[in-house]
């Protein structure tokens, strides 16, 4: 709908959207409605040696600091936010698989507008843009780096729309989110950028609260009760009185669950009253773009005395108690929420203001390591020592599985990213033997890699890719989203705290350090399984993971 | 019809991954999803879906459409028998 935020905060405000309904595409053969770039667009925009995704980012990227060239230092580092970057070629990229790797584009993004430090990738699924705001929040406040540019962007391709439809979650007409008739999702594509800044300038926006919370439910159905998205509204307005609150921009895909399940959130951490809206019948869901993107249009809403109604949304059709704004509102008020969920299991919200929040003290995050777990192809290191083992492999999964956990056969149809991350945490904690973190927060899970879900992302291209033979599978879609192993660590041992997944170009132990470091400046959070899982194929694998508590 | 839950039992275990099951351990009338039967959840179900397209040309518009037939297996393969396209 625009090129600068002043110009899609204008057709927002006139009510347009960049939703469009199409009969098929080419890979796509059904009929869908979604907010995508024209090709003349995307002509105007491609810049040479970057991919149309990298391309989309750089510009976004390139327009938010133009005009602040002192943002380009050297303690400034790119935090992107991408679900499934440039997953889009990767059918024509069967030689280069470098190409789809996440950390090397964003690298190369980093490189292209002179940053010197390396970039961190969020893939979190749906709530990587928040996830990634709440990231770069705390990288200023650990005093690891003095401006964070946080770029959420995500492109469409017949992988991920195929993926969303064999999940039933497409609706063909314009989403209608909270509506009684809504019928599901629409999705889209976006860049969007948000700088923020050590010592910002007066009159800026600041970030009060926020937190990330997972359900320990399921990996692709929000827990009806709302528990993780409610528990992370908790933690985001503790302390804070709700009269500046304008507005609690939802998520509000338009799928009957997600509208279901944060209606009930936002009802239980008491907010019914305090106006919400969605902005999902405007850009659809823009996944990793979406929390970046409609944080920033509710700032200038804000900002501009207004609330923007939900587009597409008349009769309210959920159960919990919430204030839908079908069209424009004043306010005078100064803060928001912007809250998300997703595939996962995780929840993020934050409150960002317009009010000072007051001196910035650096806190102490440090953090000391009581168990390590380092489990490859042929090799499984507990706490130092090394167990003998007869299998190698694949099959060295399956035979750790039975010999030493056995009673858990959702392990079978966990893809092999999430095997590895489930059996060397099954044996991290087993070395742990006793702990408290069942059903609370105090427990968070932080992974890391650089191919993301490479091996999963391959097979189910497999399901799609053969015209004659096209059955996407849902299940191995679900799979392609890194973040679940951290979701099914979460259900099966009841951890409520925070799930991160997050890519690096490289594995940089110093990167992980600091990440799991700013995790403990959420005061709830006690302790960390965290570490690098990555999963290339069946002969290559590795996870050196950890737990990490924290030190007084 | 004991052909076609045989056959539907192989199929499921191996699209639903369930491991260390037999067909003859799967009670074709035992509920199929919930905490008293087998087990499954949502994303098992829509994997049902894509193997009756896949392996019968049976199209299910939405997994609260297959509710009733997903009771158990010996009520999809009734389904099957009725509406099979191959």
């Amino acid at each position: 709908m625009g090129f600068t935020t002043e110009e899609n905060f204008q057709a927002v405000r006139l009510g347009k959207t960049a939703l469009r309904h199409f009969d098929s595409a080419d890979g796509i053969p059904f009929p869908f409605t979604a907010s995508l770039f024209t090709k003349e667009q995307i002509d105007g925009l491609k810049e040479e040696n970057l991919t149309r995704f990298e391309s989309l980012a750089y510009h976004s990227i390139m327009s938010a600091i133009t005009s602040h060239p002192e943002i380009i230092s050297e303690r400034t580092v790119l935090v992107l936010s991408s679900t499934k970057g440039n997953v889009g070629v990767l059918q024509d990229t069967e030689n280069d698989k470098n190409i789809i790797n996440l950390g090397e584009a964003a690298r190369k993004i980093s490189d292209k507008i002179g940053l010197s430090q390396s970039p961190i990738v969020v893939s979190n699924a749906c709530i990587s843009g928040v996830s990634a705001i709440i990231l770069a929040t705390r990288l200023i406040d650990a005093d690891k780096t003095d401006n964070v540019i946080v770029c959420g962007v995500d492109e469409q391709s017949p992988f991920i729309i195929s993926g969303f439809e064999s999940l039933k979650a497409l609706s063909e007409s314009e989403c209608r989110p909270f509506d009684i008739e809504r019928l599901g999702l629409n999705l889209g594509e976006a860049a969007a950028t948000l700088v923020l800044s050590k010592h910002p300038q007066k009159g800026c926006w600041q970030i009060i609260g926020g937190a990330i919370r997972n359900d320990g439910f399921h990996i692709s159905s929000p827990s009806p009760k709302g528990e993780g998205a409610y528990q992370s509204l908790c933690k985001t307005i503790e302390g804070t009185s709700f009269d500046d609150i304008a507005v609690v921009n939802a998520h509000g895909t338009a799928t009957m669950y997600n509208d279901q399940m944060e209606s009930k959130a936002i009802s239980r951490a008491g907010l019914s009253e305090v106006p919400a809206n969605a902005l999902k019948g405007y850009f659809g869901h823009t996944m990793g773009a979406a929390g970046v993107l409609e944080t920033i249009l509710t700032m200038h809403s804000v900002e501009d005395g207004i609330i923007f109604g939900t587009r597409n949304f008349e009769e309210l059709g959920v159960s919990g108690k919430v204030n839908i704004t079908s069209s424009l509102q004043q306010t005078n008020r100064s803060s928001f929420i912007k809250m998300i969920s997703g595939f996962g299991g995780g929840n993020a919200s934050i409150l960002v203001s317009l009010k000072d929040k007051g001196g910035l003290e650096t806190r102490n995050t440090q953090f000391e390591i009581s168990h390590r777990v380092v489990l490859t192809q042929d090799s499984l290191v507990i706490d130092g020592v090394s167990a003998k083992l007869e299998f190698s492999g694949d099959k060295l999964l399956t035979a750790l599985y039975k010999e030493r956990i056995g009673d858990y056969p959702k392990f079978y149809k966990m893809d092999s990213l999430s095997k590895l991350g489930f059996i060397a945490s099954e044996i991290l904690l087993q070395a742990e033997k006793e702990n408290d973190f069942e059903n609370t927060p105090s427990r968070g899970i932080a992974f890391f890699n650089s191919h993301a879900s490479l091996n999963t992302d391959i097979a189910y291209l497999e399901t799609i890719k053969d015209k004659g033979n096209y059955f996407p599978s849902p299940s191995l879609f679900v799979y392609t989203l890194p973040n679940i192993v951290t979701g099914e660590l979460a259900i099966r041992h009841h951890l409520l705290g925070e799930t991160a997944f997050y890519i690096l170009p490289n594995k940089d132990w110093n990167r992980i350090t600091d990440i799991i470091e700013c995790m403990f400046c959420d005061e709830q959070i006690d302790s960390v399984i965290g570490g690098w899982v990555e999963y290339i194929n069946s002969t290559s694998f590795e996870a050196n993971i950890f737990i990490a508590n924290k030190t007084n | 019809m004991e052909e076609i839950i045989l056959e539907l039992k192989e199929k499921i275990i191996d699209a639903l991954n369930l491991e260390d099951i037999t067909p003859e351990e799967l009670d074709a009338s035992a509920p199929l999803f919930g905490d008293d039967g087998i087990g499954l959840d949502s994303i098992d179900a829509l994997e049902i879906i894509v193997l009756l397209e896949k392996n019968y040309g049976i199209r299910l518009a939405n997994a609260a459409e297959g509710k009733a037939i997903f009771t158990s297996i010996e009520s999809i393969a009734k389904y099957v028998q009725e509406n099979r396209k191959k």
